[in-house]
């Protein structure tokens, strides 16, 4: 039988939650020996959305852009240090957009096996508005997806990884 | 942290007392404050005003979505204020302004951000919701409605 898991995507975002998922899917790249890819998306729409809305003024929305850039790059070295101290090999991609569409994009580009991304909203809301962008490319990614949950023991895990 | 994970009623003050744009922006800093969600009410209040200075966050519909970044915040914080009679707000569509949703970042956190007023800006699109909010009772029944449950 050939390998179940052959290419990993972990969604990146800047957040605690993805920065351990980030760990989860390292030690589970070093465990099962797959292709691990950090993902990052800057998200465009959402700040189209703010201009129209009135909520950004032009200006706004040029200098966000660039601090999310900038924020994508520091996250994902972030997340290729974590990897390389722990002699796992790690491809760091970035995209604009649509965060969700652009994570269902990338995972059918690259055939990713497996989408891990950090722990969702604890409370669940009945109000469609309040679903994020994690929790839509989860619904909408043709591959399996792997929720990280309980930080400390992800810690223990990757620290534990020789 | 999802935005709905920070609505709590310790950040949601209904009715605010303030009758003016300078006094709101006031009274919502201080809400931050009094949950212990902020350490230097001046820096963040500065910001805040400093961004309403270049164009009003007051939107149509009574919905205002003031924020800024600020180094004053390590992490995303999240103030609603309730004003049922209305407040001069400096809207677009020369409303007074009812619903308040305070946003402060880390200057650092971008994404988060505007991720999150991305979610406030889709909540401003419900009129029923905003409609439902204004005619709370109390900070639960507002955190009640916003969380569905």
């Amino acid at each position: 039988m050939s390998k179940p898991i052959k290419k990993i995507m972990v969604y990146v975002d800047g957040t605690e939650q993805s920065v351990t998922a980030a760990q989860y899917a390292i030690c589970l790249a070093a465990f099962s020996g797959a292709e691990l890819i950090a993902y990052y998306v800057v998200n465009t729409r959402a700040m189209e959305d703010l201009l129209r809305a009135r909520i950004f003024l032009k200006d706004e929305q040029v200098e966000y852009e660039q601090d999310m850039e900038s924020d994508a790059d520091r996250y994902l070295n972030h997340v290729n240090e974590l990897a390389v101290q722990k002699g796992v090999s790690i491809s760091r991609k970035r995209s604009k957009g649509s965060v969700h569409k652009e994570i269902v994009s990338a995972v059918n580009d690259e055939e990713i096996d497996l989408l891990v991304i950090g722990e969702l909203s604890r409370i669940r809301s009945r109000r469609d508005e309040f679903y994020d962008e994690a929790e839509r490319a989860m619904r909408n990614v043709p591959c399996s997806v792997l929720i990280v949950k309980d930080d400390d023991r992800v810690w223990e895990m990757y620290q534990s990884l020789s | 942290m999802a935005l709905i994970d920070m609505v709590t009623e310790e950040i949601v003050k209904i009715p605010l007392e303030s009758k003016d744009k300078p006094d709101v922006l006031r009274e919502l800093v201080q809400i931050l404050k009094d949950a212990g969600q902020i350490d230097d009410f001046d820096a963040v209040l500065e910001v805040i005003r400093e961004r309403e200075d270049k164009g009003s966050t007051g939107l149509e519909k009574g919905f205002a979505v003031p924020h800024a970044k600020t180094p004053a915040v390590c992490s995303l914080k999240l103030a609603i204020g309730i004003a049922p009679d209305g407040i001069d707000f400096d809207s677009l569509d020369k409303q007074p302004s009812k619903l308040f949703f305070l946003l402060v970042a880390a200057p650092d956190q971008s994404g988060p951000h505007v991720e999150a007023l991305s979610e406030i800006a889709k909540l401003s699109r419900s009129n029923a919701l905003c409609k439902a909010l204004v005619n709370a009772d109390n900070a639960a029944e507002v955190v009640e409605l916003l969380k569905g449950e």
